[in-house]
């Protein structure tokens, strides 16, 4: 990334609240246009940051650049950059118009020119023109979120955050918006900075993801990248199901693990790898018929199995140790509930991350 | 008794016991209407001459006039002030967190539970030794130590349920600090302030202690009650209440009216 096209820069940004750091010094630049999603579990620091960025608290040190030009004593209504809130925050004394039109009434925009404003983004946004004189509290979950998106897109930001906006929505309805937000990011070409606990949500509509933990950011990258080379435990783990053991270096090319007797071949071993965690995700593991060709084997006995729509996802327990191990639907695994069985998975699919 | 006949049984005797509480709580105040339609000059009941003679003498009455001038003057002074005070008091109160908040919410509403007229004697001896001349002004003052923190408690009410995060979302889409207040804050806190002028209105206009220690020679409605009942009794006296009470309902409704108008304003334009 060149520095031409940075458009937020962070250098060692703080916040201490008492003892306790936050934010724990970050540093990161965010380009024009970029979709960068920040994400964490609660607590966690990631709403202590965006609220720094957006100007509503200030840091106990470092820098935050805006095109190269420091905005930290910047208040939030003096600030280029707009937020939409976790409870969307819509006035619920105003219309939907109203609410769309607020940051141009406190500019001084005419009222023709406001309300011309808002009509063109309701209908970039797909609302229907009969909710512009709607009262806020009268419409629905989908409705207030597009509302809340056009409010923020009619201050013209340079920059717009949104503090997990989707997060108190139906599962259905959130999955359609993440959709509809990259659309709009696509449509708007601004730029966008979101927070949210979901990876899951990250993944699907994020240039690229920094993940958070304690203050700190753990690893950034594109979501391919997160998912293919999570280079922590923390990280692969956040991602959803995913086997993970304990390992160290048994000799050359040889893991052993103090969780499952036996020796596993391994993946690249980073540089100077002694010791963590071998990681292997459910859609690598594969139920063998004939162990002897296989790079890695282990005997188990099926568990439990849960079918999750297109995929099924099934338990093997290898001693005390669990294993997750999905399948397409069209693959299915075809055996009985405590059937003894056979995993195995290739080296190359397997990834080695540091605690 | 099978269960149809008693629920019905159990339900009449629900509805019986209700009327009973509402009569025995509203009957009295029927009863000085009554009390004020006596064409004879002592109470007595039944009525004996029924006529409209001490309306007409009361509302000729200078006397009277002055004395509901002072009560209005007083309450509507105490209104304005202690909502100014409450409503700011409320936010503090309920809005935001600061330390000794936890302190401030307890002495604020301390004011309530003290006995009025233990605080207007105690306000009677403190004006003296300041040296200042008792009347309605004083009144005020005592007054509005009493009712400010209603006030504060009955906006506090509507501060709870409003969200902070309103006023940020206002401030981050450029308005001023000034601009937030007037186009957020005090707009969705309005029931509330509204509430709070009923409030601190109608218990001024109804006060006695602190008004019978404290207006020096001027005095309020309550305290013209009061004194006539002691001495030389006439039927004005049930008069003058019934004008009293009917007007602090009529207050009472005009401001439920307005809180409904608001909402319904609202709700209109929900279905534009």
């Amino acid at each position: 990334m060149t520095s031409a096209s940075v458009i937020l820069e962070l250098r060692g940004i703080r916040k201490d609240f008492g003892a306790l750091a936050a934010v724990d010094g970050i540093d990161l630049a965010i380009a024009e246009g970029e979709f960068f999603t920040i994400v964490g579990p609660s607590g966690s620091g990631k709403t202590t940051l965006l609220r720094m960025l957006a100007g509503m608290e200030q840091p106990s040190s470092g820098d935050i650049l805006l095109r190269g030009r420091r905005i930290n004593d910047l208040p939030a209504n003096r600030r280029p950059t707009c937020m939409v809130f976790q409870s969307l925050a819509l006035f619920p004394h105003r219309t939907v118009g109203e609410n769309i039109e607020f940051s141009l009434k406190i500019r001084g925009v005419s009222k023709v020119e406001r309300r011309q404003r808002a009509h063109g983004l309701m209908r970039l946004l797909r609302l229907p023109e009969e909710l512009y004189g709607k009262n806020v509290t009268k419409c629905s979950g989908g409705e207030r979120q597009r509302v809340a998106l056009a409010r923020a897109l009619a201050y013209d930001p340079e920059i717009l955050f949104f503090d997990e906006p989707l997060s108190a929505i139906d599962y259905k309805l959130r999955k359609t918006l993440e959709k509809e937000l990259k659309d709009i990011h696509r449509e708007t070409g601004k730029t966008f900075v979101y927070i949210t606990h979901s990876l899951e949500e990250a993944m699907v509509m994020s240039d690229r993801i920094g993940v958070m933990r304690q203050g700190r950011l753990v690893q950034v990258g594109t979501p391919n990248e997160i998912y293919v080379t999570p280079n922590n435990k923390f990280v692969s783990e956040f991602i959803g199901d995913v086997n993970v053991f304990p390992v160290e270096v048994a000799g050359p090319g040889r893991l052993r693990s103090s969780a499952i007797a036996g020796e596993f071949t391994a993946p690249k071993l980073p540089s100077g790898f002694s010791k963590g965690h071998l990681v292997i995700r459910p859609e690598y593991l594969r139920f063998l018929a004939d162990p002897s060709g296989a790079e890695n084997s282990l005997k188990g006995r099926l568990y439990n199995e849960y079918a999750l729509g297109s995929r099924f996802q099934y338990q093997v327990r290898v001693g005390d140790q669990v294993f997750v191990v999905e399948k397409l639907r069209q693959q299915a695994y075809g055996g009985r509930l405590d059937d003894d069985v056979v995993i195995g998975w290739d080296a190359r699919d397997s990834i080695l991350v540091t605690d | 008794m099978n269960p149809a006949r008693r629920r019905r049984a159990v339900h009449a005797l629900i509805t019986a016991w209700t009327l009973a509480v509402v009569v025995f709580i509203y009957l009295p105040g029927a009863t000085l209407a009554l009390a004020s339609l006596t064409s004879t000059r002592y109470f007595g009941f039944p009525i004996v001459k029924w006529g409209l003679d001490w309306w007409r003498k009361t509302f000729n009455s200078i006397e009277i006039h002055q004395l509901l001038e002072v009560s209005v003057k007083i309450a509507f002074i105490v209104m304005v002030v202690s909502v100014a005070i409450a409503f700011f008091g409320a936010l503090a109160f309920a809005r935001y967190d600061w330390r000794g908040r936890s302190i401030y919410q307890k002495l604020v509403l301390l004011p309530i539970f003290f006995p009025q007229s233990v605080l207007g004697l105690a306000l009677l001896l403190w004006f003296n030794t300041l040296g200042l001349d008792l009347s309605w002004k004083t009144a005020v003052f005592a007054h509005l130590i009493w009712v400010v923190p209603v006030a504060t408690l009955v906006i506090s009410i509507q501060v709870y349920s409003f969200d902070p995060t309103l006023e940020e979302a206002a401030f981050d889409l450029g308005a001023t600090r000034w601009q937030v207040l007037r186009e957020v804050t005090l707009p969705v806190l309005l029931p509330g302030i509204v509430s709070g002028c009923l409030f601190s209105f109608l218990l001024s206009w109804g006060n006695f202690p602190l008004s019978l220690f404290t207006t020096g020679a001027d005095s309020t409605v309550p305290e013209y009650l009061y004194a006539k009942m002691v001495v030389g009794y006439t039927p004005g006296v049930p008069v003058l209440g019934t004008v009293s009470t009917i007007g602090a309902v009529v207050i009472l409704l005009g401001g439920y009216g307005l809180i409904l108008m608001l909402r319904r304003s609202r709700d209109r334009r929900g279905t534009l």
